[in-house]
């Protein structure tokens, strides 16, 4: 070439350096750094949003849930000993011992005491049924029937929005009064957790709530995780690939999609009709929840087992274990941690479900904690749904910190599936 | 078409293999295949890639039950049972006919549980102390026992892929088979572990029959007494590995060799 007389084009072509050197590669380069660097961007961003919206609506919840851990409540001083209520540790701690104070005149020892301490106009806003208060505080410590003591009363729901400057002028320069005199506060109210659903924000917990939620849920894991788990293992192990089970795996895969309202109309058909008496049974809630989780338990567990690589499968076919033994000795503890974090999330989705619950009668309200599986009972996402909808602004609150509870439940759950996932988590 | 060298048809041949064919779907995979394996040597089948050598091997310990779209026919006797029949049971065909793979497969379990899975399932062992015995014998045999005495509750998976391909063969020599089939076993594995499984290989050699799927002309040459060379699904020549090697008769075993193809 250099032997040839170069044209001008060709000594462009010989000055030049080589093409990755050129300023239009490095051009080239710049936009392409420039391209990532935006994708990199826009994908920051989006995180930031979703935890921005997260971190928002979890403030909002605490904010508005932690008042709802507390209640107002008014201090009475009683003095027992010369009200003549009389009793022992044994009387006071007896099954009876509500019966025996009640026929002693405890509810009007209460009235007499709150006027006392609060006047007539405060001693009207203790909760009526605030003796009962009384008489736990004194199974708690029968110590008191001895002496005088103050004890903290429920306040009632209308002297309870006064305190947060709502309703009416009266009630707010009452509360104000009260507060004033240190008579008048509000306490963490540890009870919230022990308590039922009842007609006044003030006197409503949400331990019924949560044992209907465990019970449901309990009935939920039996049927739903061996049914899945074993149709997992049968269509990935043992079943033919033919028609029928491109059928079945078609229908899981769709009843994992269907809308959970129309599982509540099926157990509203079926289990409702065949067992007409269970009506808002945690045993019928779970049943019908139980079909609604299993389609998500058979399809993580199949893909956990298909997961398992097959070279471990060959070595154990290969010393001669019997099919049932490849599945049991290296399939399953292998696919263990993946179906067992499928289980926990389809049971936490199942946890916070409530239109199939709405349709077959879990909806009702129910002012004791369920004694059993066949005992009407409500759930957490179902007490919310209730207390929303209520006008009275101490259900708020209330409503506020059920979903705290409700949140902290999940966590727990997903604590729980990470935790056996790495526990159980074994590499190849 | 077929070529066969002289003596090869043995009596005392511990596989009798007659006009096997192995169909995937409708493609024909081996054809008619017809060959004898002596207790007494290490048969290579070599071949270019694809030509069904691997597919063949599988047969023995009917290993291609698993795909199921495959299907064998004709005839592989060991010790004069057809194992291709129904009746034969699987499970014991594959305690008798062990084999080693090519990617090494150790089970995510402790070193002296791969070791006594075989035996245990079989019920060779009754009290630990027997199946103590089994898994230092098998460890030691591999070549492998001096590494690992001291960590035998070691994860498997965490030993190097030499020693873990050396864990397999202990693995398959445990439940004590007549026979070891072996699928490319060094093809993922560094020279230094390669020779040290060929080492292993030639110790064994004798107290099994042993039959190696191999990718490397070497190492056949190396390591077996009798080479097979396949091609598109047919066994073109088998014969003593010298002659195959010095003294081929096909043309097309003779270009494969000279590194014409494959």
């Amino acid at each position: 070439m250099s032997s040839t007389p170069l044209t001008p084009d060709m000594a462009v072509m010989q000055a030049s350096e080589p093409p990755t050197r050129t300023a239009a590669f490095e051009k080239r380069l710049a936009k392409r750094y420039r391209s990532e660097r935006n994708f990199k961007a826009l994908g920051l961003g989006a995180i930031g949003f979703s935890i921005a919206a997260l971190i928002f609506l979890l403030a909002n919840m605490l904010v508005n849930g932690i008042p709802g851990l507390q209640r107002a409540e008014l201090a009475v001083e009683i003095d027992f000993a010369e009200a003549g209520v009389t009793g022992d540790e044994v009387s006071l701690t007896a099954p009876s011992a509500m019966q025996v104070l009640e026929l002693q005149g405890l509810p009007a020892v209460v009235e007499i005491y709150a006027e006392r301490s609060l006047g007539e106009e405060g001693a009207e806003q203790v909760y009526r049924g605030a003796w009962r208060d009384v008489a736990r505080a004194l199974a708690d410590d029968p110590a008191l029937i001895y002496g005088r003591t103050t004890l903290w009363l429920p306040a009632s729901s209308d002297l309870a929005s006064g305190l947060n400057d709502e309703g009416s002028p009266e009630m707010q320069a009452l509360a104000d009064r009260l507060e004033a005199e240190g008579k008048l506060a509000k306490n963490w109210d540890w009870g919230f957790f022990a308590r039922s659903d009842a007609t006044s924000p003030q006197m409503a917990g949400i331990w019924g709530a949560l044992k209907g939620s465990i019970l449901t849920m309990l009935v939920t894991f039996v049927l739903a995780f061996p049914i899945g788990i074993l149709s997992a293992l049968y269509l990935e192990e043992y079943a033919p690939k033919n028609r029928w089970t491109d059928l079945i795996e078609v229908s899981i895969n769709n009843l994992a999609a269907v809308p959970s309202i129309i599982f509540g109309l099926l157990g509203l058909a079926v289990f409702l009709t065949v067992f007409p008496n269970l009506r808002s049974t945690p045993i019928i809630g779970g049943m019908t929840l139980a079909l609604m989780t299993m389609p998500v338990i058979v399809i993580s567990g199949r893909n956990a087992i298909k997961a398992v690589p097959p070279s471990i499968r060959d070595g154990a076919l290969a010393v001669g274990a019997s099919p049932v033994q490849v599945v049991f000795h290296h399939v399953l503890p292998l696919a263990l941690p993946g179906m067992l974090t499928g289980t926990i999330i389809g049971m936490a989705r199942a946890l916070g479900e409530t239109a199939p619950l709405i349709l077959i009668g879990m909806r009702a309200f129910v002012a004791t904690p369920p004694d059993g599986f066949t005992a009407p009972a409500t759930v957490l996402p179902m007490q919310i749904f209730l207390w929303s909808d209520e006008i009275d602004r101490g259900f708020v609150e209330r409503t506020s910190a059920t979903i705290i509870v409700l949140l902290l439940f999940l966590l727990m759950m997903n604590g729980i599936a990470i935790y056996l996932r790495n526990k159980f988590e074994k590499t190849w | 078409m077929t070529v066969i060298h002289e003596n090869m048809e043995d009596a005392s041949a511990k596989i009798k293999a007659r006009d096997v064919s192995v169909y995937y779907g409708d493609k024909k995979a081996i054809d008619e295949v017809s060959i004898d394996i002596s207790p007494d040597y290490v048969t290579a089948f070599i071949g270019p890639s694809g030509c069904g050598k691997s597919t063949f091997l599988r047969c023995f310990n009917r290993m291609n039950d698993t795909i199921a779209s495959a299907r064998v026919t004709g005839s592989i006797e060991l010790e004069g049972e057809n194992i291709l029949d129904n009746t034969m049971d699987v499970v014991q065909l594959r305690a008798r006919v062990g084999m080693v793979f090519q990617k090494p497969n150790p089970f995510p379990k402790s070193i002296y549980d791969n070791i006594a899975y075989g035996p245990k399932i079989h019920g060779l062992a009754e009290k630990k102390a027997d199946l103590d015995v089994i898994v230092e014998k098998s460890l030691t045999r591999a070549g492998l026992w001096e590494e690992v005495k001291d960590r035998l509750s070691d994860s498997g998976t965490a030993l190097s892929g030499g020693q873990q391909q050396r864990l397999c063969i202990a693995r398959a020599i445990a439940v004590d088979p007549e026979v070891i089939l072996m699928d490319e076993p060094a093809s993922a594995l560094d020279p230094i572990a390669t020779a040290k499984i060929e080492e292993l290989i030639d110790e064994l050699s004798g107290r099994y029959a042993i039959v190696i799927v191999t990718h490397s002309m070497q190492q056949a040459a190396r390591v077996s007494q009798r080479t097979a060379f396949f091609h598109l699904g047919k066994m073109v020549e088998y014969g003593p590995t010298s002659d195959i090697f010095t003294n081929p008769i096909e043309e097309r075993t003779k270009d494969y060799i000279t590194g014409r193809y494959g």
